[in-house]
C-alpha cells in the first residue's frame, strides 16, 4: 500500500461519511487511522496476529456502534481510541489469552515495541527529539501507562509507586507539555 | 458557573483522564456536561484531545499491508445489513453503544473476576490443609485402633491358653485313676509339702505347682522328683519352686508303677542318683 493511496478526509467529513455509511468513509478510517490505533493496541496486546484481529475488532466495533459516537462529546479519535485500548485490555485479560501466556512482562512493553518494529514517523511530526526533550521521563512514562498501556491512575500510582496526588499532576503536567509542543 | 470555579474545575485534572479513558461511567457524562454548558471547558478539552491524538500518531505503528484489505472486507461485507439495522433503531443504538462503551470502561468487572480466583484458591488452600489435618488425625487413630487389635489378640491368646491349660488340669481331678499324694518335708524342712498326682493306667505324673510349699531353690540348684520302684529311685525330672503362673500343674516324666515319690535338692539340670542327706518331701502309697 503506497501513501499516495491513501484516503484522507477531515474530521467532519469523514463522521458524516460514516455516518450516512458511505464505502469512502470506511477506507478513509482506516488509511487515518488504524496506525494511530495499532500504536496503542500493540502495545498492549505483543503478540502481532493477536494485536491485528484486535485491531480488526476495533474497526467493526466502531463501525457497529458508529450512532453512539457524538461529535459534542469530542473528537473522534478519542472516541475510537478508547474502543481499541478496551478490546485490548479485554483480550490480554481473558482467560484464553491468559493461558496462552503470550503476554510480556507489562512494564516493558513499550520499549519493547518502540525496539521490535518501525514505529511510523510522518512529515509533519518530524519534531520527535523535540518531544522527547519536552516530555520528561517520569512524566512519559505516567502518560504512557495510561494512554498506551490503559492503567488506571490509580493503578499507575501503584505500579510506579507514587502517591496519587502526584500522578495526577505529573500526568497533568505532561499532557501540558505536549499541548506546548504540539502548537 | 464563575470563571475561577470553571477554571479550578479544569485544574483538578479530570479533563485529562477523561480523553485518557480513566473515568467511571458517571464522570464521564458529568465532564460531558460540563463541556456541553461551558465553552471554556469544552476548548480545553479539545486542546487535550487534539494534542494526545498528536501523541498517538507520534507513537503510531504500521499493521501488515494485507490487514486493510482484511479489515475493508469485513466491514463492506454486510453494509447494507448494518445500514438496515441502524436505521431501524437509531436511538436505542445510541443509547446500547454507550452501556457498551460503559461496560468495557468498567474494568472492576474483570477484577471481580480475578478477585474470585484469588478466593477460589484461598479456599482450596484452607480446604488442602485441614483434611491433611483430618487425614494425619484418622491416620493417628487408626493406628491407635491397630495397635489396641494387637493387643486384644494377644489378649485372647493368653486366654486361650490359660483355658487349655486350666482344662488340662481339671481332667487330672476328673480322671478317676489319677492317684493324689501328699508328700511331706523331712526332718530338715518340715513345713514342705508337695502333691503328686499318679495315673498308673495312662503313665502319668504331674505335680501341684499351685499349692507347693518348698523353699526357694537357687540359681545352681533345682528339685528333683524321684520315684521308688522296687526300692530303686527313678528319675522323674526336675522343677523349680518359682513356678510360672502359667501351668499350676508340671506334667514330669512318664511311669508305670512307684511305691513311693521323693523330691530332693540337686544342682541344676538333675543328677543321676538321688542326694539323700537333700531330701525335702518323701510320701509312700
Amino acid at each position: 500500500m503506497s501513501k499516495k493511496n491513501k484516503i484522507s478526509l477531515s474530521e467532519d467529513e469523514l463522521v458524516l461519511a460514516l455516518r450516512n455509511h458511505e464505502k469512502i468513509a470506511v477506507e478513509a478510517l482506516y488509511d487515518m487511522y488504524s496506525s494511530s490505533l495499532y500504536g496503542v493496541i500493540s502495545r498492549i496486546v505483543i503478540d502481532t496476529a493477536i494485536a491485528e484481529d484486535i485491531l480488526q475488532e476495533t474497526f467493526v466495533k466502531i463501525w457497529h456502534s458508529f450512532s453512539g459516537y457524538s461529535a459534542e462529546k469530542g473528537r473522534l479519535f478519542t472516541w475510537m481510541v478508547n474502543i481499541a485500548r478496551n478490546l485490548a485490555i479485554d483480550k490480554i485479560r481473558s482467560k484464553d489469552f491468559k493461558n496462552q501466556n503470550k503476554n510480556q512482562q507489562i512494564e516493558n512493553n513499550v520499549t519493547f515495541i518502540d525496539e521490535q518494529r518501525n514505529t511510523v514517523y510522518k512529515p509533519e511530526l518530524m519534531g520527535v527529539k523535540d518531544l522527547v526533550r519536552a516530555l520528561k521521563p517520569d512524566q512519559k512514562s505516567i502518560i504512557d501507562l495510561v494512554y498506551f498501556k490503559g492503567y488506571t491512575h490509580v493503578e499507575a500510582a501503584e505500579e510506579l509507586g507514587i502517591p496519587l496526588g502526584t500522578i495526577k499532576t505529573r500526568l497533568r503536567m505532561g499532557i501540558m507539555e505536549l499541548r506546548k509542543h504540539f502548537n | 458557573m464563575k470563571v475561577e470555579e470553571i477554571k479550578a474545575y479544569i485544574e483538578t485534572g479530570i479533563l485529562e483522564l477523561y480523553v485518557l479513558g480513566d473515568v467511571t461511567p458517571n464522570e464521564k457524562r458529568q465532564v460531558e456536561e460540563m463541556a456541553s454548558k461551558h465553552p471554556e471547558i469544552k476548548a480545553e478539552l479539545d486542546e487535550i484531545e487534539r494534542s494526545m491524538e498528536l501523541y498517538a500518531q507520534e507513537n503510531a505503528v504500521e499493521p501488515s499491508e494485507n490487514l486493510r484489505g482484511r479489515v475493508l472486507g469485513s466491514l463492506l461485507t454486510n453494509l447494507s445489513d448494518d445500514r438496515n439495522f441502524s436505521k431501524a433503531h437509531p436511538q436505542k443504538d445510541n443509547d446500547a453503544d454507550d452501556e457498551d462503551e460503559d461496560n468495557i470502561i468498567a474494568l472492576p468487572v474483570q477484577k471481580k473476576e480475578s478477585g474470585f480466583y484469588k478466593y477460589a484458591f484461598a479456599a482450596s488452600l484452607a480446604l488442602l490443609v485441614a483434611s491433611t489435618v483430618a487425614l494425619v488425625n484418622v491416620y493417628s487413630k487408626l493406628q491407635a485402633s491397630n495397635e489396641q487389635l494387637v493387643a486384644l489378640q494377644s489378649d485372647k491368646q493368653h486366654f486361650a491358653n490359660q483355658v487349655k491349660l486350666m482344662d488340662g488340669e481339671l481332667t487330672v481331678y476328673r480322671d478317676t485313676t489319677y492317684k493324689l499324694l501328699r508328700l511331706k518335708g523331712t526332718a530338715k524342712t518340715p513345713g514342705s509339702v508337695l502333691t503328686v498326682a499318679f495315673s498308673p493306667v495312662h503313665k502319668k505324673v504331674v505335680i501341684d505347682m499351685a499349692n507347693m510349699k518348698m523353699p526357694v531353690n537357687d540359681k545352681a540348684h533345682q528339685y528333683q522328683l524321684w520315684a521308688l520302684v522296687g526300692g530303686k529311685p527313678v528319675d522323674l525330672g526336675v522343677f523349680d519352686s518359682a513356678a510360672d503362673t502359667l501351668t499350676n500343674i508340671k506334667e514330669m516324666k512318664s511311669l508305670a508303677s512307684a511305691d513311693a515319690f521323693a523330691v530332693t535338692l540337686e544342682p541344676r539340670g538333675g543328677s543321676v542318683n538321688p542326694t539323700m542327706d537333700q531330701m525335702m518331701v518323701i510320701g509312700k502309697f
